[in-house]
C-alpha cells in the first residue's frame, strides 16, 4: 500500500489540485473553446492552453502556501 | 534548438532523479553493506529497464499520434507543474529546500530499526530500501525520458541528454556525498519544472491541432512566461510572510 501510495504521488503529485486542474483545462480547451473559436483556434489555442495552465499553477501554489505555513 | 532544449530537459531531470536515487543507495551502503545496496539498486534498475522497454514500443504501436501527443503533453505538464509548484514554494521560503542529503538521512533512519544480519546472510531490509529508492526515482526517469523521446524528430535528443546525465552523476558517485550538499537542487528542480511544463503545453497544443507561432521556438516563450509567473508569485509570497525553517 505504501508503494502504491508513493506511485500515485509520483504520477499525480501531492495534491489533487494539479491533476484535476490540468484535466479541466485540457477538456475545456478541447471540447468547449476549440469549437467556439473555429479557425482561430489554430493560432490562439496554444495561448488558451498556456493561460489555463498558468491559472492551475498559481492556484496550486497559493493553496500550498496557505496550508504549509 | 529543439534538440538542445529536449536534451537539456531530459539531462537535468535525469540528473536530479539520479542524485536522489544515488543518495539512498549510498545511505544503505554506508550504514549496511555495499553488496546488498548494489544488489537492491541493480534489481531496481533492471525493473525500470524492463518498464522502459515495454512502455515505449507498446505506446507507440497502439496509440494514434494525436492522442499520444495530448497524453504525453498532459503527463509532462503534470510532472512539470508538480516540480514547479514545489520550486515556487521553496524559492519563496514556504517549503524546505530540496536536498538529497535529506534523502540520505531518511534512508538511514528507515533502516535503524532493522538489525543487520550476520555476514553471509542476505540483508533484505537494506536491499529493499535500495531497490525501492532506485525503482521510484527510476520510474520518474522512464516516464519523463519516454515522453520526451516520443517526438516525430526521434528519441535522440532525450536519450543523449539522459545518457550524459547518467554518466556524469554515476561518475561523480564515488566522491558525491560532500558536493551533494552544495548542489542547488531547489533551483535545478524549479528549472526542470519550467522546462517540462513548457514541453507539455507545447506537445498538448500540437495534439489539439494548434499551430504554434514561431514553430518549435514557441518552447522558448513558454519557458519565459512560466518562469516569469512563477518567480513573480514566489517573490510576492516571500514578501507576504516569514519563511519556514529549512
Amino acid at each position: 500500500m505504501t508503494l502504491l501510495h508513493t506511485l500515485r504521488k509520483l504520477i499525480l503529485g501531492e495534491t489533487w489540485t494539479l491533476p484535476l486542474g490540468v484535466a479541466a483545462t485540457l477538456l475545456l480547451a478541447g471540447l468547449v473553446v476549440k469549437p467556439l473559436l473555429g479557425d482561430a483556434w489554430r493560432h490562439a489555442g496554444g495561448f488558451v492552453l498556456l493561460a489555463g495552465i498558468l491559472v492551475v499553477l498559481v492556484a496550486s501554489v497559493a493553496n500550498g502556501a496557505g496550508g504549509r505555513r | 534548438m529543439t534538440f538542445i532544449l529536449i536534451a537539456l530537459g531530459a539531462g537535468v531531470a535525469v540528473s536530479v532523479e539520479l542524485l536522489e536515487a544515488l543518495a539512498i543507495v549510498l545511505a544503505v551502503a554506508a550504514s549496511r553493506r555495499w553488496g546488498d545496496a548494489l544488489l537492491g539498486a541493480a534489481a531496481g534498475a533492471l525493473a525500470c529497464a524492463v518498464l522502459a522497454a515495454i512502455l515505449g514500443p507498446v505506446v507507440l504501436a497502439s496509440v494514434p499520434l494525436g492522442t499520444l501527443r495530448i497524453a504525453i503533453g498532459s503527463l509532462l505538464v503534470l510532472f512539470g507543474l508538480e516540480w514547479l509548484r514545489k520550486g515556487t514554494l521553496r524559492l519563496a521560503g514556504r517549503r524546505a529546500r530540496a536536498s538529497s542529503v535529506a534523502e540520505f538521512a531518511e534512508a538511514q533512519e528507515e533502516l535503524e530499526d532493522a538489525p543487520l544480519p550476520p555476514r553471509g546472510e542476505p540483508d533484505w531490509a537494506g536491499r529493499l530500501v535500495a531497490f525501492k529508492g532506485v525503482l521510484l526515482e527510476g520510474i520518474e526517469i522512464v516516464v519523463i525520458v519516454t515522453a520526451l523521446a516520443e517526438r516525430p524528430s526521434g528519441p535522440a535528443p532525450a536519450l543523449v541528454g539522459a545518457a550524459i546525465a547518467t554518466v556524469t552523476v554515476l561518475g561523480a558517485g564515488a566522491w558525491l556525498r560532500k558536493p551533494l550538499a552544495r548542489i542547488p537542487e531547489t533551483e535545478l528542480k524549479w528549472g526542470v519544472g519550467v522546462l517540462l511544463t513548457s514541453f507539455g503545453i507545447f506537445f498538448a497544443g500540437e495534439g489539439l491541432h494548434v499551430d504554434w507561432p514561431g514553430g518549435d521556438a514557441a518552447v522558448l516563450y513558454l519557458v519565459a512566461v512560466l518562469a516569469a509567473v512563477s518567480q513573480a508569485q514566489s517573490h510576492r509570497l516571500a514578501r507576504a510572510a516569514p519563511a519556514v525553517a529549512a
